[in-house]
């Protein structure tokens, strides 16, 4: 067994307890060597240590670049690292997470460590370098980093480092037919996948009692959102990087290598499951992880999201379509008329405008959709959050209220603003998210400008919350089950609450493995001068709100968008056909006379 | 096209000296095939160049340019190979030749193209007449200005600042006095990767613990970026933070030459101490989620981060006179 070869390295430098609890300790040594490698890994030889001038080179490019999150000695705790969540990398262990090598031992540096520098760890606060910094630039100061900066531990130290290095190159990835699919949802099961990813692959398993090896709490990826994955390496859905992932685990976290006790056939298996829950243009739902056959050749034949290479995000469409329907609206996400429309990606960010600003803001993204008949328009907003959080204790304040820093919310100040007074960072936001924080509720919100009508284009309120010339109408759904609508006027004016609300209804309202499903449905026509009266045909600005109670979040403390603009479609008019005919036909006429013209003329040269 | 990327910051000479390069191997190629003897008609070499420039333009560049920009740049274009094509009366007559046979059907093959071509452009202007008349609802573009005029005066926690006299306190030289040569020698190098002059040298590197006045204060400006405008802005500055996906308009690109180092330090002050909310109409004050940073930071301190900003992208501000 391999990894009890070095697992005395683990225990030495301490580093990847739980790799060691899962995978090293109480197996015999073995002084095999090639024979105990797992399947599709070789050894490789430690790299030669860089010239001094290049981690000379190197040391003015970390100074200029990096300094300011990863800190002075590469501790990860920059002045950067107070408001950050996931926290920048700490390279003093040695421990990186994104690999080739087998589970506890240093990463390649011209191949992880270069293509980490590269491509950025999306879902986190590296970004790409490349177009930003050359490729030696990126190699000079990696050699920097990885000499100076990687303290515990060295790549030239070559009685405790060896190299296990995955032939990802060699291995050719499993076509990702319906049945290696349906064999990987199998196998996340076996294998205990779900314990920490959740039944449906959304993180919610055990989510918040993770830590890394820093003690900072980590969750467990979200397989709904390759694009977030720390090692997508701005190509989220390529199979190729799961399985990487899968079979070296993250150093430093408590996701293991599965390199030893899956073939790897399985692990392609279960790489091609995971990818397939990536969103989708339309969705294709897996309920509790269970996969039929019709599902599984759905998830093989999908096409992915089409990827921002800008953001390393899904592309937004700033308008949201609306179809109108016959009859009642639908009373559950499962009607087959929410087919009928494209759902839209919403990109949320941290309120950091206002105080108390999110810094660590955990809901990133959200969908929508919009179906609306004679009398009604109705929302679904569905949204992954890990946690199902529902106020328990009564708050001071009314619903109405929105300056809460008076009750004691507040946003968390860094600690001390320069490395010297403050070297660890104790008390950090992110070392805060552990424990000790008060659980408010989740919630959605959207706000319409009034009179939207009279917003002389492209004029529009405030989004947050409108302002005193234009107010807007907020309709708030919380998950105690409240459900307001409210006038606001500005950021930091309290809300109004309106008779309106009696009229808006939660049709459904549901947190199952990792998901809420929202659906709010609300008469068209408001009253003109307190709530909007929407038209089809035109656009309406529209701006989302999103909370997310295990964060803490409340009040302006929160997830918001962009303003986007609904659209209810109208019936396509009896003109759309008539002109292009009568366009067509005119163009007919004057082909004939042009060519008759032409023919005129050829014969009177012929004549003449 | 992943392999080939854009440079960011010097994507419009990119563009134009790409262009320009394929325009030149095109004659090349137009050239020698010409001295080859097998010239390429005028009329398919014009048509191929102008589908080629449009291609390029859809294609090539991100984030994508609108139509109508599109439009413009292909109503050029095809003024230009209009003009090639008809420099001599010669050439103006083998442009049209391919035309004109078609239009008199002189041989079996272009009396067959003639009846193609009579069917395919009604049904191919009737079908684009359709497109445009069924309702579409696709993003509406609103400009945005993203210099609007700053005011004279801007008062910034009780203190009135004159825009056209005040200094950045923190620019000084080593006597205390401001320096803008002084600081605009110590700023990082306009080169790939604007990277400090020098990491030894308390002068250069604002990390080095001998660092003082300008230098220090540069870090301090640095610490106060990376703990509250990075989100947004980006670890390099350039508009492209951990949340610049879900916000419009996208956050500023500092390294962009065409936003601060064009702009006097004053204006850069007054922006960041107000924010969107503070931006007049022009601005698009309703969606900029650009906080006013009163609210955050002393007056000190944003003009620290101002400085920090020219420090790190390597611009200079810009002068009254």
């Amino acid at each position: 067994m391999s990894k009890s070869r070095y697992g005395s390295n683990l225990a030495r430098w301490g580093v990847c307890l739980s790799v060691s609890v899962l995978l090293g300790l109480g197996l015999p040594l073995s002084s095999g060597a090639q024979e105990d490698l797992p399947e599709g890994f070789k050894q490789q030889g430690l790299p030669s240590p860089p010239p001094a001038e290049q981690i000379e080179a190197g040391k003015r490019v970390y100074f200029t670049k990096c300094v300011w999150c990863h800190g002075v000695e590469g501790a990860g705790d920059g002045p950067g690292a107070v408001r950050l969540w996931p926290r920048p990398r700490n390279f003093n262990a040695g421990t990186f997470k994104i690999r080739h090598t087998a589970s506890g031992q240093l990463p390649l540096i011209d191949v992880d460590l270069l293509q980490t520098v590269t491509h950025g760890l999306p879902g986190s606060a590296m970004p790409s370098w490349e177009g930003i910094l050359t490729e030696q630039q990126r190699k000079d100061v990696l050699a920097f980093v990885t000499t100076q900066l990687v303290q515990d531990r060295s790549w030239q130290d070559e009685e405790f480092e060896e190299l296990f290095v995955l032939q990802l190159e060699q291995l050719t990835p499993k076509q990702n037919t319906p049945e290696s699919i349906k064999r990987g949802s199998e196998l996340v099961v076996e294998k205990k996948c779900i314990e920490c990813h959740g039944l449906e692959g959304r993180g919610d398993g055990n989510a918040f009692n993770l830590k890394d090896d820093w003690g900072f709490s980590i969750q467990p990826a979200d397989w709904h959102k390759c694009w977030n994955f720390r090692g997508s390496r701005q190509d989220p859905y390529n199979v190729r990087n799961i399985f990487r992932t899968f079979s070296t685990g993250l150093n430093g976290t408590p996701m293991p290598s599965f390199a030893d006790n899956t073939s790897v056939d399985e692990r392609w298996d279960i790489a091609n499951y995971v990818n397939s829950l990536c969103e989708r243009e339309h969705e294709i739902v897996a309920p509790q992880g269970q996969v039929s056959d019709e599902t599984a050749q759905a998830f093989s034949t999908a096409a992915p999201l089409p990827i921002d290479p800008l953001t390393d995000k899904p592309k937004s469409n700033f308008v949201i379509p609306s179809k109108f329907v016959e009859g009642d609206l639908p009373t559950d996400e499962h009607d087959e008329r929410w087919k009928l429309i494209p759902r839209r990606w919403l990109g949320m960010g941290g309120q950091i405008t206002h105080k108390p600003r999110n810094f660590v803001n955990r809901i990133d993204d959200m969908w929508v959709q919009a179906l609306y008949n004679e009398t009604h328009i109705e929302f679904m907003f569905r949204w992954d959050d890990r946690t199902k959080s529902i106020q328990e204790d009564e708050v001071d304040w009314d619903p109405t209220e929105v300056n809460l820093g008076d009750y004691g919310v507040e946003e968390q100040a860094p600690q001390g603003t320069t490395f010297a007074e403050d070297p660890f960072h104790q008390e950090s936001i992110a070392a805060k998210q552990k424990d000790g924080y008060a659980v408010y509720s989740d919630g959605v919100a959207f706000q319409f400008p009034v009179k939207w009508q009279e917003l002389p284009a492209p004029r529009k309120p405030r989004y947050f919350w409108g302002d005193e010339t234009f107010s807007v109408d907020l309709t708030k759904w919380t998950a105690d089950g409240t459900l307001g609508v409210y006038e606001g006027t500005g950021w930091d004016q309290d809300l109004t609450e309106l008779d309106f609300q009696e009229e808006v209804e939660v049709v459904k309202a549901e947190w199952a493995n990792g998901r809420w499903t929202v659906i709010v449905k609300r008469p068209l026509k408001g009253d003109y001068e307190e709530v909007a009266y929407l038209e089809a045909g035109k656009y309406i600005p529209m701006v989302f709100f999103a909370w997310d109670g295990h964060n803490g979040d409340v009040g302006r403390k929160m997830a918001v968008s962009a303003f986007y603009y609904l659209v209810m479609e109208p019936p396509i008019p009896l003109t759309t056909y008539v002109y292009p005919g009568l366009i067509t036909f005119g163009i007919v006429i004057i082909e004939g006379w042009v060519l008759g013209r032409r023919a005129n003329r050829r014969k009177e040269k012929g004549q003449a | 096209m992943t392999w080939l990327k854009l440079v960011e910051g010097y994507m419009p000479m990119q563009m134009i000296s790409e262009l320009a390069c394929s325009i030149l191997v095109f004659a090349l190629i137009n050239w020698s095939l010409n001295r080859a003897g097998m010239g390429i008609p005028k009329f398919w070499a014009g048509v191929g160049v102008w589908i080629y420039i449009q291609l390029y333009l859809k294609y090539r560049i991100y984030p994508p340019i609108p139509f109508s920009v599109r439009a413009i740049y292909g109503t050029v274009s095809a003024c230009g190979i209009f003009m090639w094509v008809s420099g001599s009366e010669d050439a103006w007559q083998e442009f049209k030749r391919p035309v004109i046979n078609v239009m008199d059907g002189i041989s079996g093959f272009h009396k067959s193209m003639r009846t193609v071509a009579l069917i395919v452009i009604p049904l191919a202007l009737g079908g684009f007449a359709y497109n445009s008349f069924l309702p579409s609802f696709e993003e509406p573009i609103e400009l945005r200005t993203v210099h609007p005029a700053p005011p004279a005066t801007t008062k910034v926690h009780g203190k009135t600042f004159v825009l056209q006299v005040v200094e950045n306190p923190y620019r000084v030289n080593n006597e205390g006095k401001y320096d803008q040569a002084y600081t605009d020698a110590r700023i990082v190098e306009q080169a790939m990767g604007r990277l400090m002059k020098d990491v030894n040298d308390p002068n250069y590197n604002p990390w080095d613990p001998n660092a003082e006045g300008y230098t220090k204060y540069v870090r301090e400006g640095g610490e106060i970026f990376f703990q509250n405008c990075h989100f947004c802005h980006g670890d390099n500055l350039n508009g492209r933070g951990l949340w610049a996906y879900a916000f419009n308009p996208i956050p500023a690109n500092f390294t962009d030459a065409g936003t601060i180092a064009q702009l006097q330090e004053t204006f850069v002050f007054w922006r960041v101490s107000k924010g969107g909310i503070g931006l007049p109409g022009e601005g698009f004050p309703w969606a900029s989620v650009m906080p006013p940073w009163e609210q955050h930071l002393t007056v000190d301190e944003i003009w620290k981060v101002v400085m920090f900003e020219y420090w790190h992208t390597g611009y200079y501000p810009r002068t009254w006179d």
